[in-house]
């Protein structure tokens, strides 16, 4: 069985134990997916969008056959999650299981609903979501063993990406109440979409243009930067919500004040204090890790440069900053998934963005319409995070890999 | 040619290179050396002024370095330090190329330097070129580091302990191929080291500093023979002293007419060689020949032991 000999050489001893060896984090998944089999409802089933619901086991939501099916295919999934160790087994197991819940889940969601009936309302439920959380653990997993090169993972993303497109333009989704809170509100779903990016990302790349340079100079002149890195860390500590309010005031002034500023959109309430306050969160990844990766250039490398003849700005343009980049692009990272994030508070202030439905969806306790706000909030993050580490990998290939 | 004119630098109320002169000529090899915190990298560094001096002046072929422009001064002089900064982001071909790209050498220019220099530090052009300096071994790095420092034909070479993170074998091979280097291109060298052995082995002058001053400035044999203080006798070492004189001088100074028995030493070798083998082979004399292998002489204990001491 190639559990034990896979042992045995990783160990160099003769493993005595005959039945096949359990993997930790593989039977505690195969146990959380037993709970969701049989403990918990796979999908809710409302008579509107907003009274309580009843669960619905997985046997009773789809008709029997395919129930039959899809049943027989998470429990091997469970068993292999235990038993098998072989990573790329491991992965395509977890892809089988998503590609069976996913459909899954809206087909179950014609089938419950009565034939013409446009208030009844399906959501996923606890077991799908616990199903869904131990196939992407799974996945997850197996895909750190596998240590897939940056190439090799934003492959996987644009994979993952793809299937996700295809089974929302199939249409097997569209009975879920997901999907019909989208469909009442596409136009406005794309349109705070863009503003949501046009937040994180522009209040990023300002933070870039400002963070840069200060975080130059504060390499240089060490007063500076003990002041500007204490007071962006107090910024950094202020909730979010009392920063906007904070910068409610003097916006509000400024508009009043100058008719330029109005004119520009630029209003007490909106976009512009959440875009403010945005773009001072980042400005503490993008100066910290400036300075730090400007500090971790080895000083017999700038010694060297220096008594080569390269000016300062030679210096800084050909060698600290290259040599620097990677830390740079780690703020960055930090920076962008941090605001994507944030960016959802924007909506409580008139900015705008997916905290729209989030925050919509809560006053209606209309859980699908929180949803519909938090999944691509949470989607994109992750995203963002996968392919900035990708290329912080791509730009350390090559250079440095012994410090 | 280096002349060093009252050199001082302080730091506050420390002097830590105390009013130093000495001249290095064309094309020599002058060592540095002395206790740690002595002042020999901050004497080194006043010279491509990456520390300014505190008063006194260097002149290099008699132009004063204060009359021209920082950055120009350090394209003209090479300089290597322990552990070489060399830039790890780039290959060994652009690491070389960095101060003729500095210069604005053209491409082709760059490319035939470049292979010029591999090919004279026995690296293969086809295999090192175009690694990253964490892809080679400290000897490698170590010739890439001096390869990059004389890429633009510097008058003159400044090392700051550039053998220091080499091990003892490597060590030796590395020193022999800069002196070979060096004859070679007729560079001017002035190199700063801790090891004793290494001054006598690469040194025309040595100059001896302690606690910010220089002691004393002068030919191996004259260090041996005539040391200016205590200090500098007990930095050579007394128990070497003998065999480090023989190591400097050849057995064309010692030698005898007439002819001996046994395998025949050459002309060339050191008295230190010589006598090693005389001891091995248990003769009081042995003959010497011709780099052509003509016996011209004889060499033996005697005179060789006479040429141990300090007045022969
Ligand atoms: N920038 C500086 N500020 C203050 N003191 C300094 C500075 N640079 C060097 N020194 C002091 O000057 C003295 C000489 O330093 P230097 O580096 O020239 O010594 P060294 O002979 O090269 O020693 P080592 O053999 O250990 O390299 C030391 O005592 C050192 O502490
Ligand atoms: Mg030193």
């Amino acid at each position: 069985m190639n559990t034990i000999s896979s042992r045995t050489t990783a160990s160099g001893m003769t493993s005595l134990r005959s039945i096949p060896s359990l993997d930790r984090l593989g039977s505690v998944l195969a146990l959380l997916i037993g709970v969701a089999l049989l403990a918990a409802p796979f999908i809710t089933y409302r008579a509107n969008r907003i009274v309580a619901g009843e669960g619905r086991m997985l046997a009773d939501a789809l008709p029997s056959k395919p129930a039959v099916a899809v049943i027989a295919v998470v429990l091997a999934i469970a068993f292999c999650a235990a038993f098998v160790r072989k990573p790329l087994v491991r992965l395509g197991a977890a892809a089988l299981g998503l590609a069976a819940i996913l459909p899954a889940a809206g087909w179950s969601a014609s089938f419950v609903t009565p034939d013409g009936n446009a208030f009844a309302r399906v959501s996923p439920s606890t077991g799908f979501w616990l199903l869904a959380l131990a196939f992407a653990l799974l996945a997850a997993d197996a895909l750190a063993r596998l240590r897939l090169g940056p190439w090799a993972r934003l492959l996987a993303l644009a994979v993952a990406a793809g299937a996700v497109a295809l089974l929302l333009a199939s249409g097997a989704w569209d009975d879920l109440s997901l999907l019909k809170e989208y469909a009442n509100r596409a136009d406005s779903f794309w349109r705070e979409a863009r503003r949501h990016l046009w937040l994180a990302l522009g209040s990023m790349a300002a933070a870039c243009l400002v963070g840069l340079p200060l975080g130059i100079l504060g390499h240089r002149i060490r007063a500076m930067r003990i002041a500007v890195l204490q007071g962006l860390t107090i910024v950094q500590t202020i909730p979010s919500i009392a920063l906007f309010g904070i910068l409610i005031a003097p916006l509000g002034f400024l508009a009043a004040q100058v008719p330029l500023a109005a004119a520009l959109g630029i209003h007490g309430i909106g976009a512009a204090p959440a875009f403010i306050a945005l773009f001072l969160y980042s400005l503490l990844p993008v100066v910290a890790n400036t300075v730090t990766g400007l500090d971790q250039v080895p000083a017999a490398v700038i010694d060297a440069a220096r008594g080569m003849g390269l000016s300062r700005r030679q210096r800084l343009v050909q060698v600290e900053l290259p040599l620097a980049f990677p830390v740079i692009l780690a703020g960055i990272r930090i920076a962008l998934v941090q605001n994507l994030g944030l960016a959802t508070i924007a909506a409580l202030i008139g900015g705008g963005g997916f905290g729209t439905f989030v925050f919509q969806g809560i006053g209606q306790t209309a859980i699908d319409l929180v949803l519909l706000g938090a999944i691509p909030t949470v989607a994109l993050s992750f995203a963002a995070a996968i392919v900035l580490d990708a290329i912080i990998d791509l730009t350390q290939r090559g250079a440095h890999d012994r410090h | 040619m280096i002349d060093i004119e009252h050199l001082t630098k302080r730091y506050g109320a420390t002097t830590v290179v105390d009013d130093v002169s000495f001249r290095v000529e064309e094309g020599t090899v002058a060592v540095v050396v002395g206790t740690s915190g002595a002042g020999k990298s901050t004497l080194l560094r006043m010279i491509n002024r990456l520390v300014e001096p505190s008063a006194g002046r260097v002149l290099i072929d008699g132009k004063d370095t204060m009359t021209i422009p920082e950055d120009e001064l350090r394209h003209r002089i090479g300089y290597v330090i322990q552990g070489y900064g060399l830039f790890p982001h780039r290959t060994v071909a652009q690491n070389i190329a960095t101060v003729p790209r500095l210069l604005g050498w053209d491409r082709r220019r760059i490319a035939a330097r470049v292979e010029e220099l591999l090919d004279l530090f026995q690296l293969d052009a086809a295999e090192f070129a175009t690694k990253f300096p964490h892809q080679l071994s400290g000897g490698q790095q170590q010739r890439v580091g001096v390869a990059r420092a004389l890429a633009a034909k510097p008058a003159v070479l400044l090392m700051d302990e550039p053998f220091g993170a080499l091990d003892p074998v490597i060590r030796g091979k590395a020193q022999d191929d800069l002196r070979a280097i060096q004859k070679r291109l007729g560079t001017t060298i002035m190199l700063v080291t801790h090891d004793m052995n290494e001054a006598f082995h690469l040194g025309d002058r040595i100059a001896v500093m302690d606690r910010a001053r220089l002691l004393q400035y002068a030919s191996p044999a004259d260090i041996l023979t005539h040391p200016a203080e205590a200090f500098v006798e007990e930095l050579v070492g007394t128990t070497e002293r003998p065999f480090r004189l023989l190591s400097l001088t050849t057995v064309q100074d010692a030698l005898e007419p007439g002819s001996a028995e046994g395998q025949p030493v050459p002309l060339s070798a050191s008295l230190r060689d010589a006598l090693s083998q005389l001891i091995w082979l248990g003769r009081q004399a042995l003959p010497v020949t011709d780099s052509s292998g003509a016996p011209v002489g004889r060499i033996s204990v005697d005179r060789i032991l006479r040429h141990g001491r300090a007045d022969p």
